[in-house]
């Protein structure tokens, strides 16, 4: 096998990410550099099974999405073999006992994701086959009938892909695809027509005449008639469902033009008169369609919202089982009230519940109140669903599951708030329906007003040349084509956008609502600064701190254990500690090489101090001989980002759930002011604030803020889990931070420019157009040539159009 | 004239031959995605290098 690939040093040798200030400290010369410990253990898992080709691939492979670095989440998976759970959400198996499942996987970004997820079956046992659809990021793995699904799952999150099940719903996917196949036949048989009339269409403009004349007619109406009645089908439906809706819709005037385009034609090969339209209109029907298809075809690939409705939060718990009278996994929608369940350091609480342990622990409430600090829990608290625990283990007695508890409540509000949402309607509908019903009335008059002069043949072709030219099939064509052009880059930046309105929606804000707690900063505590007194320094200073620390189970330590980790992770290094003390709230102290260590809350001081922060003091032998700052880490992109959302003529506004001084501390930071900075919001008065406004875009995490979100104008997730996400928010973004969305804004005005010089365009041709025919000018060659010559120009203006997004998004992505 | 009569239904013949091959196609999930596919040609030549000196 090769040697695996060592790249610059200043980035992390698996994902590529520029390494931070922070992460420097694992640096040396010989070694591969990382960014985290997530990636470097993939880097472990990888070299020592001899798959160090996945750097080779990477080297050379093109981005698909925007790397991040690895997260393992070490959860177990053993619910996913819990044979109630596999009956819900496993597809049937095949007939000799072999099973198929279907993963969504985060973190898929390159040609070498790839490679290694299909390498799946020489990593686990029991995986027949693996393949992954790239654009959709869902692997469909194949396994033997006596596999484990768990520990599949578990090596995948090992690889840093984190697998979510997708409820398989077999009929849906099956529609699609059948649907999705009947479009493309569509396609071929107007794409076959099409072409073969226009090849016919020569020689009649050339003026072929006589019995070759007739011939070439005849068949062009034989070939018409695919076109009509199996090609055209979806804009009679289409064109039949906003008749019924009493509103007019492109296709409206669409299948006009190709029905009575076609019935006049036909009318006129049957007489022997020169006038058929039969290659413009089967043109026109296979350029919508093929367009219309691209864009399909692009929002399915970006995750469509059919698909998430599928998504199910992994989730299992562990229930104390009276009868057994042991802990045993169960999926969590087994959970009744009453049920005493575990919850380990760093979960996430399947249910509310009052805490049972005697002791006590921490819960992080960042979930609900956006307050990153812990608070402390006693027995009989009460804990809420979706608040992390962060200290000991703890039990709880189950008090409300799924829907009742509080989040649930938050979440089913949220849900009921984006059904009340006014439905937008398309961007080209809007911009063509005034014009679409003046072509209709204006080729009705036309007939009426040149029948009356001339006669029944000349009238007939006037109008019949009105409605083909005006037909706004540039239109048609180049707004799909400029909006999927930005869909799709922006899904490939790892911005999920549910819909084409949301990104029309993004163009027109005007203010800017931010979450604090996880948008603006990390939302968990770090160590923000470690100051030594350097006549003191010692070289086994940290190593001691890290092991004292390393034996509690506070936050403020386990933060410090991340800091140190590095320095002193060889076990081997790991030093002995006598008589070792934990005064809660207060710090430890312990022996370590010979020296009394303690670690300490230090008080406040004046001049050095900030809301923002917790301080920490590392004593040796009763002498302070570190200053350690703790808190809640600004993001390194807020700042950037922000100066850009103001730039583009935006006001951002914060609000948060957490108290004001350190809200007041962070805006002020961001040159914010004050009284655009709202602390102590509960996730009701953040909707409240949001809710009505027009051109207001919500920033926030896709769980506490989730009624605001659902509530905003338009909203985007930056935080939290995509399936929670983006049942609330119109936009998710993968990667943690605002600066993501600040490019997503600018790309939202620069497409909406885009369209609108389309839309002028298109306009100036079909005036052109309306003219030449209404005054008589318009015969079926000149209209033959203006329609694809005016598709052609608006073709290029979008891609003109992009080719400033594409500089945009080659900063994202490289 | 009696050439055109002759060429045109073999034309056309052909015309829906081809149409009958990309129908038989889609219909065989050929294009249901077109992504992966893509990227995978690059990846196939490696598996075909190490199978072969593996021999």
């Amino acid at each position: 096998m090769t040697d695996l690939a060592t790249t610059s040093q200043n980035f992390c040798t698996h994902c590529g990410n520029a390494l931070t200030a922070e992460s420097t400290l694992r640096i040396d010369a010989v070694s591969p550099a990382f960014c985290c410990a997530g990636c470097e253990t993939v880097y472990a898992i990888l070299s020592s099974r001899g798959l160090g080709r996945y750097y080779e691939i990477k080297e050379a492979c093109e981005l698909i999405r925007k790397p991040r670095p690895v997260r393992v989440s070490h959860e177990s998976f053993a619910y996913l073999d819990d044979p109630e759970f596999q009956k819900l959400y496993l597809m049937p198996s095949l007939e000799d006992g072999r099973k198929t499942v279907e993963l969504y996987l985060e973190g898929v970004h390159c040609v070498a994701c790839l490679w290694l997820v299909e390498k799946l079956p020489e990593l686990v046992s029991g995986v027949e086959s693996a393949q992954l659809d790239i654009g959709r990021s869902i692997a469909r793995l194949t396994l033997t009938p006596d596999a484990k699904l768990a520990p599949i799952a578990a090596e995948l999150d090992r690889l840093g892909y984190r697998p979510h099940i997708i409820r398989h719903d077999e009929e849906a996917a099956a529609l699609l695809k059948r649907e999705n196949r009947t479009w493309l036949t569509r396609i071929g048989v107007a794409a076959t027509c099409a072409g073969n009339i226009m090849l016919m269409a020569v020689p009649l403009y050339a003026g072929a005449d006589g019995y070759a004349g007739q011939l070439f007619r005849w068949v062009s109406l034989a070939l018409f008639v695919p076109t009509l009645f199996y090609s055209s089908v979806p804009f009679f439906r289409s064109a039949w469902s906003s008749l019924r809706t009493r509103s007019i819709s492109i296709d409206v005037p669409i299948v006009l033009a190709i029905v009575f385009g076609g019935i006049i034609s036909a009318i006129n090969v049957v007489r022997g008169s020169e006038h058929i339209y039969f290659d413009s209109l089967s043109a026109l029907v296979f350029l919508l369609l093929s367009s219309r298809y691209v864009l399909r075809r692009i929002q399915q690939s970006a995750l469509g919202s059919s698909h998430l409705l599928n998504f199910l939060a992994p989730s299992r718990a562990r229930r104390f089982d009276p009868e057994l009278r042991e802990l045993k996994e169960v999926p969590v929608h087994t959970l009744k009230a009453d049920d005493v369940i575990e919850v380990q350091t760093g979960e996430i609480f399947p249910a509310d519940g009052l805490v049972a342990t005697p002791g006590g622990g921490f819960v992080s409430n960042a979930l609900l109140t956006g307050e990153a600090v812990p608070t402390p829990v006693r027995e009989d608290d009460l804990v809420y669903s979706g608040t992390e625990n962060q200290g000991e283990p703890l039990q709880i007695k189950i008090t409300a599951t799924g829907l009742q508890t509080r989040i649930g409540e938050i979440l089913r509000q949220a849900e009921e708030a984006s059904r009340t949402k006014a439905r937008i309607v398309d961007v080209t509908d809007r911009a063509s329906r005034w014009f679409l019903a003046g072509v209709v009335i204006s080729a009705i008059l036309l007939f009426v007003v040149v029948y009356s002069y001339t006669g029944v043949d000349e009238a007939l072709n006037r109008a019949l040349a009105l409605m083909i030219v005006t037909c706004p099939c540039a239109l048609a064509l180049a707004t799909p084509l400029a909006l999927s052009i930005s869909l799709s880059r922006a899904a490939r930046a790892g911005i999920l956008i549910k819909s084409a309105n949301a990104l029309e929606k993004l163009s027109t804000v005007k203010t800017v609502f931010l979450d604090k707690t996880g948008t603006l900063t990390e939302g968990r505590f770090d160590v923000l600064d470690w100051r030594d007194i350097p006549e003191l320094r010692n070289p086994n200073d940290r190593l001691a701190a890290w092991a004292l620390e390393r034996q509690s189970r506070h936050p403020i330590a386990k933060a410090l254990v991340r800091h140190l980790g590095s320095e002193a992770r060889k076990p081997a290094l790991c030093p002995e500690i006598s008589d070792f003390q934990e005064t809660l709230g207060l710090g430890v102290s312990g022996t370590v090489f010979g020296h009394h260590y303690g670690l300490k809350t230090l008080p406040q001081r004046d001049g050095f101090s900030s809301p923002l922060a917790t301080y920490i003091g590392l004593y040796r032998d009763g002498s302070l001989i570190a200053c350690i700052t703790l808190g809640d880490r600004m993001r390194s992109d807020s700042v950037p980002a922000l100066n850009r959302i103001r730039s583009l003529g935006l006001e951002p506004i914060v609000l948060s759930g957490d108290n004001q001084t350190v809200v007041n501390e962070v805006a002020s930071r961001l040159a914010i002011a004050k009284e655009r900075a709202f602390s102590e919001f509960s996730p009701e008065q953040k909707r409240e604030a949001v809710a009505g406004r027009k051109d207001c875009l919500m920033v926030g995490d896709g769980a506490n803020d989730a009624v605001a979100l659902s509530a905003a104008y338009v909203s985007a997730a930056v935080h939290g889990s995509v399936e929670l996400s983006l049942r609330t928010a119109d936009i998710y973004v993968a990667s943690p931070g605002v600066s993501t969305l600040a490019h997503l804004l600018e790309m939202s005005k620069e497409t909406m420019r885009t369209i609108h010089r389309n839309l002028i365009f298109s306009l100036f041709y079909n005036l052109l157009g309306a003219i030449g025919a209404i005054f008589g000018w318009m015969n079926p060659l000149f209209a033959a040539i203006l329609m694809p010559l005016s598709a052609l120009t608006v073709f290029l203006s979008s891609k003109w159009g992009t080719s400033a997004l594409r500089q945009v998004f080659s900063e994202l992505t490289t | 004239m009696n050439i055109v009569s002759a060429l045109l239904p073999i034309a056309i013949l052909l015309a829906f031959g081809f149409l009958g091959a990309f129908v038989w196609a889609s219909r065989g999930g050929q294009y249901d995605d077109l992504e992966t596919p893509a990227h995978k040609m690059l990846l196939d030549d490696v598996n075909d290098h190490e199978r072969n000196s593996r021999k």
